[in-house]
């Protein structure tokens, strides 16, 4: 449990106190997946806890790695770097589950690292190019990418994270019904 | 026509005589017991108004207490009922023994607030006062 | 400062009331559809119904509704006076059920708040031209005509208040980490946040920006904010942000009557009776309500308000005014309504009971041996029992009957038969079957759909009909019953059935066939769950009644999103029956525990007959891979679940593991799993809507070690 409440110590420390409603707007949370670091607005973050016991459920997508009980909640939790579509890692000490919220429904991520709360302005925030730095699966899921000093996070959709279907699936469904 | 306003809150008196001003000459008064005051003064003066609106919640008398006593003044006096004023009460209270219980008393028109102005109207046409 | 909010108690009694008459005049009308003519009962009632809604339309001032009613209470009123012969009743049927449905409409408007503008002149048009001819065919027989119809004119009006719907009430209840240092002061953080958008606000406890000790209350009992704003639970949520002192935010929108109560939670004194079966509980319940009932005659109800009551005493910035005599609207009722999610709070409560039940009950520190723990085992026998019974009570209360859902289903067939011209008959069994609150929001629309299709594509024409020989009428079956926790509805239709080979040519062109198996090797029942696919319609004209296929895969889809499944079976020229499988919701059921590989499973324990330890020499395997195993002379096809899953760890040799005997809908089936834990009470939980359906998965649940188990469901094991 103490890592837990340093992870939170840690994150409450460089998000600056503030009152203001906008407290929200433009913070960050990031966290390292293979050699990239990635965001996702705040708001969507509900807690950050240890990595625990995951109950595997058959004949689902390599991704969802299946349920875990918080606190008497059952939530689903995927990999990220299997949605990625990246090799898969060994989960150590340092991973963890982010639990997140979108539009009601709430799911685990479990990330190698988590790293800081960061504000990113607007104007700091680029279109991802099409080709080259990021491949075509983080592609969809990456809106933006946001500088921050000298280094960049890729940032994330948490809807189309959760609901994209694979690319494949998704054009060969339009070809049907374009047939009819 | 004239109108006789009862209403305690400052805003809502402003928006009533805004609005009653259309249909009419509005005399303003801010509880129940000034209301019954000036009702009966203009049946004493010869010229008793036609149309009076009362809040139901206000100081020193409520809006039941106004009607009754608008109507048992009326009775002193032997009014018509065809003569008689048309009373509408305004309010928030929406439950149904509030409604009962002010067309037991006399009243002609329970108006909800915020008030639907165009049924307002339509009220005023099918009671003929304009 | 602008007045209390709206209550809304006239228009809602005023919905309500007219609501019920209007859906008994439903009832009352297609029952009698099929008579010569309408009975003196039947016109006497249909005539008051419409007097009233004449009557309680014009004080509101619905001129529309009013002016339709008073039509229709002329044509009944004739009807009543004079007895006319030969009224074409099919006619009167259908002006009815129009009007009907138009003031149903208007209602609705009102309800939304919308503008009551519904044109009733053509109704009245045709309603004048019906009563006409009854006049004039009542003048050719000599006949005299009655008086006049006599309407008095509404005196006294009312008028409701203008929906200010903007505005909505939420309830939050704020609950801060223990740790959290001045608590209070968080929160005065959250108020001021809130305070941007907030209409009113109030808070408890309430001073907390000056007293500390307000801190410690806030951090043992969190920190209730009644709010009013017009905005939605995801701003406010937003507003109040992610803190990490903040543990948790629920946000309960709830009505004005419950803002304006404010933090009194004034308890009804009710009592708990914790000992009477659930029987007597129920029984004392119904001699109580029956007792009311009868007080009710005896005496006339005094009026509880009366003038002078609404006096205001004082009026303070940013509080309510208060009234110089307080009131206390204590009624008593023999039923209270109760907020719906305040039920799901109570379900959810539950099922967390009987999970904390079981940590107790299967306590490590319990397994020490030596221990004498007949005192403990009685004590839990009893706490089990009293869990049990209040599981029961809880489930009842949800419970509502589906006669409402059929009988909607009664007037879908009427109508869309009449505008097809086909003549159905429409029976419903066991409509008094109880089913949850849940299931009945979520079948309601498909059973429509399912209904609708009977009608209109299973049902053939009355020519068609003729033709293939078919003597009875066409007819659609809705039947209801509940076993093994389930409830089973049927649709059943005795119309030209499905057809397989159109089906499948339908498949074929969108590419759903697996063009290596033959098409003999799809069942029928294969065949036909085609149909649930999404774009999928072998009906080449779009009726107004049935769409271009969106319909069914919604259909399923609705059905699943409560655990459900549909089932259709068919036969061409004969009709087609459509078989919802519903799980009652929250069930808590006996489970057996069982560990394959490195996971938990539970199965419902009703299903399983018998655990069999078999050797090696009981199996029998085919060359393509299907094992059956021998069983007192009797032979059982095995699914091995580690095998199945595709797991890893689990046991390979039957020696080793445990064979179960399962029964599912007369099917039995030999399950191999690795090791029995033991047999306990589980909460059914649903596995994340995230997760696509798993076949053969039914649910989860939590074990007393805390660890998920997955609930398996026997009739997807068995396909």
């Amino acid at each position: 449990m103490s890592e837990t409440s340093e992870l939170k110590k840690g994150t409450e420390e460089s998000q600056p106190a503030s009152n203001e409603r906008d407290a929200q707007k433009g913070k960050y949370m990031t966290f390292k997946s293979g050699s990239e670091y990635y965001g996702l607005k705040i708001q969507y973050v509900k807690e950050i806890i240890q990595f625990q016991a995951i109950t595997v459920i058959p004949e689902t997508a390599d991704y969802i790695k299946g349920l875990i009980n918080l606190r008497g909640k059952v939530i689903p939790v995927i990999d990220v770097r299997l949605r990625f579509k990246q090799a898969p890692i060994e989960y150590d000490d340092r991973t963890c589950i982010m639990v997140i919220n979108v539009k009601s429904t709430t799911v685990g991520l479990i990330v190698e690292k988590i790293a800081e709360v960061v504000e990113i302005q607007e104007e700091n925030i680029l279109p991802p190019p099409s080709i080259g730095r990021i491949d075509k699966a983080q592609n969809k899921y990456v809106y933006g990418i946001g500088k921050v000093g000298d280094s960049v996070k890729l940032l994330l959709d948490p809807d189309k994270l959760l609901n994209d279907e694979d690319l494949s699936g998704a054009e060969q469904d339009d070809d049907t019904e374009e047939e009819e | 026509m004239k109108i006789l306003l009862a209403e305690d809150d400052f805003v809502t008196r402003k928006f009533m005589v805004n609005f009653l001003s259309k249909y009419g000459e509005c005399d303003v008064t801010v509880d129940g017991m000034e209301a019954v005051d000036a009702f009966m003064m203009a049946l004493e003066d010869g010229e008793p108004y036609d149309l009076v609106c009362l809040d139901i919640m206000m100081p020193v008398m409520d809006g039941y207490q106004s009607l009754v006593g608008i109507r048992n003044l009326e009775k002193e006096r032997n009014v018509p009922a065809d003569k008689a004023a048309k009373v509408i009460m305004t309010t928030a209270l929406n439950d149904e023994k509030n409604v009962k219980m002010a067309f037991e008393l006399g009243c002609t028109v329970y108006s909800g607030k915020p008030i639907d102005q165009d049924r307002f109207e339509q009220a005023l046409k099918k009671l003929d006062l304009i | 400062m602008a007045e209390e909010f709206n209550t809304e108690g006239m228009l809602d009694m005023y919905l309500f009331e007219n609501e019920q008459l209007l859906e008994q005049l439903q009832d009352r009308v297609l029952e009698q559809k099929d008579a010569e003519c309408f009975d003196e009962d039947s016109i006497n009632e249909i005539f008051r119904t419409m007097h009233t809604i004449k009557g309680s339309s014009g004080i509101m001032m619905f001129d529309n509704i009013t002016a339709v009613s008073h039509k229709l209470e002329d044509v009944f009123y004739y009807l009543r006076e004079s007895h006319p012969e030969n009224v074409p009743h099919l006619d009167l049927v259908e002006h009815v059920l129009e009007v009907a449905d138009f003031i149903s409409n208007e209602m609705d408007k009102i309800r939304n708040g919308s503008p009551v503008d519904g044109d009733s002149s053509d109704i009245i048009k045709r309603l004048d031209g019906f009563l006409n001819m009854l006049k004039n065919g009542i003048a050719q027989g000599g006949a005299e005509q009655p008086p006049e119809n006599v309407h008095e004119e509404p005196k006294q009006f009312y008028i409701a208040p203008v929906a200010t719907s903007a505005s909505r009430f939420f309830k939050i209840y704020l609950t801060f980490f223990p740790e959290t240092e001045m608590a209070n002061v968080h929160a005065y953080k959250t108020v001021y946040a809130l305070k941007e958008i907030a209409e009113d606000l109030l808070y408890s406890p309430d001073d907390i920006i000056a007293d500390e000790g307000s801190a410690e209350l806030i951090l043992k009992e969190g920190f209730r904010i009644l709010l009013q704003a017009q905005c939605s639970e995801q701003e406010i949520r937003d507003i109040i942000g992610v803190g990490y002192d903040i543990k948790n935010v629920d946000i309960f929108e709830c009505k004005a009557e419950e803002f304006l109560q404010g933090f009194d939670f004034g308890d009804q004194d009710t009592q708990i009776d914790l000992e009477s079966s659930v029987e007597e509980i129920e029984s004392k319940a119904q001699e109580a309500a029956e007792e009311d009932g009868e007080k009710e005659v005896k005496e006339p109800p005094k009026p509880q308000i009366a003038p002078g009551d609404f006096v205001i005493k004082s009026k303070e910035p940013g509080k309510h005014k208060t009234l110089a005599k307080d009131k206390n609207k204590v009624e008593k009722a023999s039923f209270i309504s109760v907020n719906v999610s305040k039920m799901d709070q109570l379900m959810e409560l539950i099922g967390e009971l009987v999970i904390s039940e079981s940590v107790v009950l299967q306590s490590p520190d319990l397994k020490v041996p030596g221990l004498n723990l007949n005192n403990f085992n009685k004590a839990a026998a009893q706490m089990s029992k009293i869990s049990t019974d209040l599981q029961n009570v809880i489930m009842s209360m949800r419970m509502v009957s589906l006669a409402n859902t059929f009988q909607k289903m009664n007037r879908i067939v009427f109508d869309v038969s009449r505008k097809l011209g086909k003549d159905i008959e429409f029976e419903m069994l066991g409509e008094q079957t109880e089913v949850d609150k849940n299931i009945i929001e979520h079948i309601s629309d498909p059973l429509m759909h399912m209904v609708r299709n009977a009608v209109d594509h299973g049902i053939e024409t009355n020519e068609e009909r003729a033709q293939s020989g078919k003597t009875e009428k066409g007819r659609v079956i809705l039947s209801a019953r509940t076993e093994a926790g389930k409830v089973w509805i049927s649709v059943e239709d005795n119309g030209k059935g499905l057809d397989r080979e159109k089906i499948l040519a339908k498949a074929r062109k969108q590419g759903l066939l697996d063009d290596n198996k033959p098409d003999s090797s799809y069942s029928d029942k294969d065949v036909y769950q085609f149909i649930t696919l999404p774009g999928f319609s072998t009906n080449e004209q779009v009726t107004e009644y049935s769409g271009r296929g969106v319909g069914m895969d919604v259909v399923v889809q609705s059905i699943q999103s409560i655990g459900g499944a549909l089932d259709i079976e068919s036969q061409t020229g004969f009709g087609t029956v459509m078989s919802l499988k519903i799980p009652l919701t929250l069930a808590i059921i006996n489970g057996i525990v069982m560990e394959t590989g490195n996971s938990s499973f539970v199965m419902e324990t009703s299903v399983i007959k018998e655990f069999v330890s078999v050797r090696e020499n009981m199996m029998i395997r085919e060359p393509n891979g299907d094992e059956y195993v021998m069983i007192r002379g009797e032979c059982f096809p095995v699914r091995r679940l580690g095998r199945w899953y595709g797991m890893s760890a689990y046991k390979e040799s039957v020696e080793d593991g445990m064979m179960l005997i399962l029964e599912v809908e007369d099917k039995k089936i030999c399950l191999f799993v690795d090791k029995l834990i033991g047999e306990q009470e589980i909460v059914v939980k649903p596995i994340p809507s995230y997760i696509k359906k798993v076949k053969g998965l039914s649910g989860c649940t939590q074990l007393g070690d805390g660890s998920i188990a997955l609930i398996l469901d026997p009739a997807g094991l068995l396909e």
